[in-house]
């Protein structure tokens, strides 16, 4: 296990090493001069803005620039905001709790409706229940959830006033949640049903049945059990996704964590921030998939040696 | 911080819950804004949000009064050498830091070499050709200027002035920590989300054109980030937030309803404007230049988004800065005119199988982009194909700069809604003389006249020489007025919420505000 | 999306599929059919667009401003007075452009990536999946902002954005076909009778490796809409005056109390787009792979 662990873990740092290539040369993908369209702002001399291409090392080689930037990110110095003049790292790391709090409610939301939904779907296999649950699920997944956070909002926030708007505690976090969740319900659903239905067509769950055990008994312990397997190796997936959702959801609702910061980023084009932002959705994203895999094999043994 | 805290639970507080009568514990007071401050460093940003910030952790050294004119504050008095090149204050007796130490001239020393110092002050250049700082002492300091600078008093009086206390050497300053002499001290920043301060028990107000002469009367003043002006509006009326811009297509319900007060800011110094990329066509004709001001109608387009709410200006510096005066500015002014448009368009060669192809600057926020597809709309009618680009402030800045400077770019040349709020016509001196906040615009002549204005002090002679800047900048449609106030000027304020009042160039000010009930 | 994967697995029935009547075969299907009756209402609506909208999608104060659903503007007019009909009707046209032009983009170029990958093997086929999957984790949003941030903002740029970040996607749905192609008989025998490089690749692995590009591709159309809306409703996509869905969303947000059939109609639009090819995806998936039609 230790060794599957230690390869997983590997292959995330790769991911992220692949990352901070990235990141320095993002910044010489943008045509002109970067100083210049970073730091030339008002008042500033081109002395300034040479003393500062000093400072970051953008006169160097690119290779020297990249050592540089490893060198520093050693050091956790991810550099600093062009706005306001702060360090990214801190920024990102005050900004990234709400984001964590925004993408785990949602993943929890999504994965009880969607399993039950999919796995109602598969047990009532042909009936209508199976039809209405999937036709709620296409729905589902074709609704831009921008929209339909723009809908709950309007609904719940502002003509029914049920929930507050401004405020920063947990019954903010009920409408963005709500909103990722669902519409990546939809999306889980579908799955469970396709990776239920073979489960139930397999021989052990006809066996179980023929031996009289009471129908739900054998679904639960059985059914549900093999069937979580293939679901459990997506939810790194999904993961990864309602970081991603999470991006504009939080812009919709105002929820204060790096998505946000992201877009605010780019229209500032604050490149540090852009360039710590990926770096670090990276690294987030690359380590939840490690923790996904690992919980993966424990749920089924035979993973391990392969 | 920890100083802070222990007052607030002592007598102070005690006393200020019992004269009100209510029993009530500590009054806070919620303000919402679209966005949050950039930087609690006074050196380090210049968006109205941040400076908004600074007022109430700040103080400076002079202080506007309601009109505008800067008399004493934290220096009750003052001397300028015959020369016009040294400037001596004396400072208030007593003046304490949020950390406790005493305010004195080594801090004025302080924060004037740290705007010059290593990272110098994004607006560096608006504290004048100063050379020098000297501590005669420890409440009276010299500052020394290398030519006459006729905009170095105001500037005192403005937020880039604030003072910043010579114990703020740690890194965290401008982020976490933040020690001024201002009404309000710092408790915390969650950025992007709300910055909490409480009231400074020991703060004395020696100038600010408030009635209250010492502390603040509420304890906390939390300032939040709500960008949706339709939640701020709910927030406002749930009780959640007591003041806030309002949505402005709610502006007129909300006043015939009367549930909340409408309070609209004047003397901002604000001023929209045309400007252009003059470094190569189409812009570098003045024909195309005034072709865009002929063809874009100001006041129909601030009524319909603004709902009244904001005056169609005519000159380069806004109304309450020194030198504006409407009559004198129309003379020289671009009215609505079509036909007028058109024709100097095809002059220039341009007609309906042709016409004039070119991007629009707007930054974002405040509504401005509806503006901008209004006056795209109308430049559409006279044959003037603007595309839109909205960008962040900063962005802003910087691609105009680059665009000024790309005389070489094949693609058509640029104009842009440029915005500044200023208290003083020095701004004209900072954007227009050579070589330019934006390398834009600049010849010789224009430069002697801006250098005039600048050393000349006199005010009835200063006036004339700034009068004939802005006769020259509207004449060759260098820097055309659109309108003012332009941003974050209205507020909606909750009934209960007394005392509350802005003063001029948009600086809230909230020593005065009581909450009822 | 991830389901589409499973038809990799069976290409052989997508054949035998297509010889057999594809459309008889999509058109026998509920979601075929309704999918392919919205893409195909989509189409009309954006070629007939000049005829059918009532009135111009940008001439502001086309009726008073504000105004909600009514027999002269069935869909209420915007803060500057134009009729939001209109503006839905010309938004189908930049709709069908973003979706064309993005998937255009990652289509092309990860059916060439995957196609490499899949038949160099080897070293260079490991590397270039790794990082296709190294890219894949990143997930399509941070590439797109990122090449946003690049290029600047704007709905073309937005365009190109969505098909660079979808491009990982297709080229290893591409890259699993090929390899599944590579162990088949047909294909080893070729290869011993000494079939050169682009015969194997362009008449053996390629047209294998179609029918599955087109049940994804259509299936990445609808991704391709919901992404470019939502860059378009954080500003980072389509300017003012144009009526892309996504955007007028964006500037309804003020007015959401006001005036929310802004935000309604809009909305509709894309979650009805987004279901047409969702379900038109669906559909032929179905057709080209019977297996799936029995579920």
């Amino acid at each position: 296990m230790a060794r599957f662990i230690a390869q997983r873990l590997l292959a995330a740092l790769v991911t992220i090493w692949i990352a901070t290539i990235a990141v320095t040369l993002l910044i010489h993908l943008v045509p002109g001069d970067p100083v210049r369209i970073m730091y030339g702002s008002f008042q500033t001399t081109p002395e300034q803005l040479e003393e500062i291409r000093q400072r970051l090392g953008l006169d160097q080689p690119i290779w020297k620039q990249y050592l540089y930037y490893l060198g520093r990110l050693a050091q956790g110095d991810l550099g600093r905001s062009i706005v306001g003049d702060q360090p990214v790292a801190d920024i990102l790391l005050t900004r990234f709790p709400a984001t964590l709090a925004l993408t785990l409610t949602s993943l929890v939301i999504a994965v009880v409706v969607g399993m039950s939904l999919g796995f109602l779907a598969a047990y009532k296999r042909g009936t209508w229940v199976d039809a209405g649950a999937m036709v709620l699920a296409v729905i589902g997944v074709s609704m831009p959830h921008f929209w339909l956070g723009l809908l709950l909002l309007f609904l719940f926030a502002l003509q029914l006033g049920w929930l507050p708007v401004a405020g920063g505690d947990w019954k903010s976090l009920i409408l963005p949640a709500l909103t990722l969740g669902l519409a990546n319900a939809a999306v889980l659903a579908r799955m469970t049903r396709s990776a239920m239905i073979d489960i139930f067509d397999q021989d052990f769950v006809r066996t179980a049945r023929a031996k009289g055990l009471p129908r739900a008994v054998v679904l639960y312990r059985h059914a549900l059990r093999s069937g979580l397997v293939p679901i459990v190796s997506m939810l790194g997936l999904q993961f990864a996704y309602l970081m991603g959702g999470a991006i504009v959801v939080e812009n919709v609702f105002a929820w204060n964590g790096v998505g946000r910061l992201a877009i605010q980023a780019v229209f500032a084009r604050d490149y540090p921030l852009i360039q710590g932002f990926i770096l670090f959705f990276a690294t987030v994203v690359a380590l939840a998939s490690v923790i996904v895999d690992v919980a993966y094999a424990f749920l089924d043994p035979r993973i391990r040696y392969s | 911080m920890r100083t802070t805290r222990k007052r607030i639970l002592g007598p102070a507080l005690v006393a200020a819950t019992l004269a009100s009568g209510h029993g009530v514990a500590a009054q806070e007071l919620v303000w919402a804004r679209y966005g949050d401050a950039d930087s609690l460093d006074p050196h380090r940003a210049t968006s109205t949000l941040s400076m908004q910030v600074w007022d109430q952790i700040y103080d400076t050294l002079l202080a506007f009064d309601m009109e505008g004119t800067p008399g004493p504050n934290m220096a009750t008095s003052w001397e300028v050498s015959e020369d016009g090149l040294e400037y001596t204050f004396a400072l208030a007796d007593g003046i304490l830091c949020h950390d406790g130490t005493p305010f004195d001239a080594n801090d004025v020393k302080f924060t004037i070499d740290r705007a010059f110092g290593d990272n110098p002050s994004l607006t560096r250049t608006s504290w004048g050709p100063i050379t020098g700082v000297e501590v005669l002492d420890p409440l009276s300091v010299k500052v020394t200027m290398s030519s006459k600078f006729g905009a170095f008093l105001p500037f005192l009086a403005d937020s880039f002035s604030s003072m910043v206390c010579d114990t703020n050497t740690a890194d965290t300053f401008g982020s976490s920590t933040a020690i001024g002499t201002g009404p309000f001290s710092l408790v915390e920043w969650v950025k992007g989300d709300q910055i909490v301060l409480a009231k400074n028990p020991e703060f004395t107000n020696l100038g600010d054109p408030v009635d209250n002469p010492g502390a603040p009367y509420i304890d906390t003043l939390i300032i939040r980030t709500v960008p949706e002006p339709q939640t701020r509006l709910a927030a406002l009326r749930t009780g959640e937030v007591h003041i806030a811009e309002p949505p402005f297509d709610d502006v007129p319900a909300i006043q015939q309803s009367g549930d909340l007060d409408i309070i609209v800011a004047e003397n901002t110094g604000q001023d929209v404007f045309w400007e252009f990329t003059v470094s190569r066509p189409p812009f570098d004709d003045i024909r195309a230049r005034q072709a865009v001001a002929y063809g874009t109608d100001p006041q129909m387009a601030i009524d319909i988004i603004y709902s009244g709410l904001t005056n169609r200006e005519w000159c380069p510096v806004a109304r309450g800065v020194f030198g504006n005066d409407q009559e004198f500015c129309e003379q020289y002014g671009y009215p609505y005119d079509p036909d007028k448009a058109m024709e100097l368009l095809a002059e220039m060669g341009y007609g309906p199988d042709n016409p004039l192809e070119t991007t629009m600057f707007v930054w974002t926020g405040g509504n401005r982009h509806k503006l901008a597809e209004i006056f795209q709309a109308q430049l559409a009618q006279v044959g003037i194909n603007a595309a839109i680009e909205i960008m962040d402030i900063g962005t802003m800045n910087a691609r105009v700069k680059e665009q000024n400077e790309s005389p070489d770019d094949p693609s058509p040349g640029t104009f842009d809604m440029m915005t500044w709020s200023w208290y003083d016509p020095d701004i004209l001196y900072q954007l227009w003389h050579s070589p330019g906040a934006y390398s834009g615009f600049q010849n010789a002549e224009l430069d002697a006249m801006l250098e005039e204005t600048r050393t000349t002090i006199e005010p009835g002679a200063r006036l004339e020489k700034v009068q004939a800047v802005i006769k020259y900048l509207m004449e060759n449609a260098v820097h055309v007025g659109l309108y003012s106030p332009g941003w974050e000027w209205v507020f909606a304020v909750r009934p209960e919420v007394e005392g509350f009042k802005i003063g001029p160039f948009l600086h809230p000010i909230f020593t005065d505000v009581k909450i009822e009930g | 999306m991830t389901d589409t994967v499973t038809l990799a697995a069976h290409p052989e029935d997508a054949a035998s599929a297509r010889k057999t009547g594809f459309f008889r075969a999509l058109l026998s299907s509920p979601t075929g059919i309704i999918g392919l009756a919205i893409v195909g209402l989509l189409l009309i609506v954006a070629l007939a667009a000049p005829l059918l909208a009532p009135h111009d999608p940008l001439r502001m104060a086309a009726g008073p401003r504000l105004q909600p659903p009514s027999w002269q503007h069935w869909m209420g007019t915007d803060d500057f007075g134009r009729d939001v009909l209109s503006r839905i009707i010309y938004g189908a046209q930049l709709t069908l452009q973003i979706g064309a032009i993005a998937v255009g983009i990652s289509l092309t170029s990860g059916l060439f990536l995957g196609l490499v990958a899949g038949y160099a093997s080897g070293w260079a086929e490991k590397v270039l999946m790794r990082l296709v999957d190294v890219l894949f984790s990143f997930t399509e949003i941070v590439i797109a902002l990122a090449c946003l941030a690049i290029f600047g903002v704007g709905l073309t740029n937005a365009m190109i954005a969505i098909g660079i970040a979808s491009i990982p996607f297709y080229a290893r749905v591409t890259h699993s076909v090929v390899l599944v192609e590579k162990n088949k008989p047909y294909f080893e025998a070729a290869v011993a009778a000494g079939a050169g490089h682009g015969r194997l690749i362009f008449r053996h692995l390629l047209p294998n490796v179609v029918p599955t590009l087109i049940v994804v591709g259509t299936l990445g159309v609808s991704t391709a809409v919901l992404a470019a809306a939502g860059l378009s409703f954080l500003g980072l996509g389509a300017q003012p005056p144009q009526p892309e869905w996504g955007f007028m969303l964006s500037s309804s947000r003020d007015l959401i109390s006001r005036a929310p059939w802004m935000m309604i109609f809009p909305g509709l639009a894309i979650a009805f787009t987004v279901l047409g090819f969702n379900l038109l995806g669906d559909g032929v998936r179905e057709a080209l792979d019977p297996r799936q039609r029995q579920r």
